[in-house]
């Protein structure tokens, strides 16, 4: 890893960096400690300058906030552990979408080497690793096509899906930045194709709520979109999206 | 104000054990009562530190009716994710700051997506932190320290940081409207927040 990274750390804290950067940040400050104190003070530096915004919110925000909260359910303290093996269906397919979430880093363009997320969910470590090598290059080659299309829409419970998408290259990434999934939910991606039934593009583990995903053939859909469904997937969405990216 | 205040709730009163105005509260002792769900606490907190995200919002967004969409949603996360605070990390103001200016920032990118190509960079679009919400009456010592500390930058620190700070704007956005290379922005805003953090003293919590 190169030096590079640690000048990002004012960048960061001011939530001046963009998804892709945030995530790779957010590995290197896990084996950081001077980034990881500098962060924590940085944050109470950036509190202070939110104290000279102070301002009288409207008298129903306190009503409205109250009544959203007593029927909002909390999230548990600790994110849990991810069941050793997903269900069988699409073992393979898994396995890709794990290597995809390695991308999220190597992607990251810091500059640096590619260097291999720590994931629990991984068992073969060298050959993620290998894969991960692959879609790295297929990630940058997406997001630099000259007829990359960029679409992107909340998650109605919080966060974001991104997705690029190159005709070029016949493929796209969906990158997903959503905030943690209600407990005993877990995300799922879907492609929609001419009016047909949402196909599975990929599940994410439970206590997972960001990643980027590759998806070859992607320009031919006309919607990607993302689910809460129990652990491990669903065959067909089981509720109501929690996004629409409408592919235009 | 203050006499339609004391007539709600007369002096004779006070002492009514959990009737009126709770003691002054410590938001890290409040948030670890919201992690047990518990929602008078959240009340209690709302009303420490809602100004606050309210205004930070605001600050970033300048529109009234999406900073008041945005701060719902950003107390909201503060109620869902509360267990998840972690002191050793940092204060608990710090910690629901975070969270509002990130959702703050999350909207201006979206909004500023859907019209970017409309926007013409310029130095008419660069404000200085002081210009925009000029109508509220507290926190006055704590804004003349920020103020204070932030004169205190060289005039590049202070805006690299002000313009990602207060309005939101990426650095490569920053170092467009400054015209000023990307390391050369990057490295400002790391160097303008150390010399803020010493300024205003490490580790202050509310
Ligand atoms: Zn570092």
């Amino acid at each position: 890893m190169t030096t590079e990274i640690h000048t990002l750390v004012g960048a960061y804290v001011l939530d001046a960096v963009d998804d892709i950067e945030r995530a790779s940040f957010e590995r290197h400050l896990r084996e950081c400690d001077s980034c990881r104190l500098e962060v924590d003070e940085f944050r109470e530096t950036t509190a202070q300058m939110a104290h000279d915004t102070w301002s009288v919110p409207p008298p129903w925000l306190r009503d409205n906030v109250m009544s959203e909260i007593s029927r909002t359910r909390q999230a548990p303290p600790v994110i849990p552990e991810a069941p050793a093996a997903p269900p069988v269906r699409g073992v393979s397919r898994r396995r890709w979408l794990v290597s995809a979430a390695a991308v999220v880093v190597a992607a990251a363009g810091a500059g640096s080497a590619v260097y291999v997320v720590q994931d629990q969910r991984v068992r073969d470590q060298r050959q993620i690793a290998e894969a991960a090598r692959v879609d790295q290059a297929r990630v940058r080659q997406i997001l630099a096509a000259p007829d990359v299309v960029l679409n992107e829409q909340p998650v109605s419970s919080g966060g974001r899906v991104t997705v690029a998408s190159s005709r070029l290259h016949n493929a796209g990434v969906v990158l997903l930045a959503a905030d943690a999934a209600p407990a005993g939910r877990v995300y799922q991606l879907w492609t929609i194709r001419g009016g047909g039934d949402p196909v599975n593009a990929g599940v994410l583990a439970d206590g997972q709520s960001a990643d980027v995903v590759v998806v070859e053939g992607l320009p031919g859909a006309s919607d990607v979109a993302v689910s809460l469904e129990p652990p491990g997937g669903s065959a067909q969405p089981t509720s109501t999206p929690v996004a629409d990216v409408k592919l235009t | 104000m203050a006499e339609r205040g004391a007539s709600r709730r007369p002096e004779h009163l006070a002492a009514v054990p959990d009737s009126g105005a709770p003691p002054p509260a410590d938001a890290g002792e409040l948030l670890r009562e919201v992690a047990r769900g518990d929602e008078k606490a959240f009340g209690r907190l709302y009303d420490l530190v809602a100004p606050r995200v309210y205004g930070l919002i605001r600050r970033v967004l300048r529109d009234p009716a999406q900073a008041e969409e945005v701060a719902q949603e950003a107390l909201v996360e503060v109620w869902r994710s509360a267990a998840r605070f972690d002191p050793a990390r940092g204060s608990a103001t710090s910690w629901i700051f975070t969270i509002a200016h990130r959702r703050a920032v999350d909207r201006v990118r979206s909004e500023q997506a859907a019209s970017e190509r409309t926007i013409r960079a310029g130095v008419a679009s660069v404000d200085t932190p002081y210009d925009a919400v000029a109508d509220e009456v507290s926190g006055r010592l704590e804004r003349q320290q920020v103020r204070r500390c932030l004169e205190d930058l060289t005039e590049l620190q202070r805006q690299a940081v002000t313009l990602a700070y207060y309005q939101g704007h990426s650095y490569p956005r920053v170092a467009e409207l400054l015209g000023t290379p990307l390391p050369t922005v990057k490295t400002r805003m790391r160097d303008g927040l150390i010399r803020l953090r010493d300024c205003m003293g490490t580790g202050v919590s509310a």
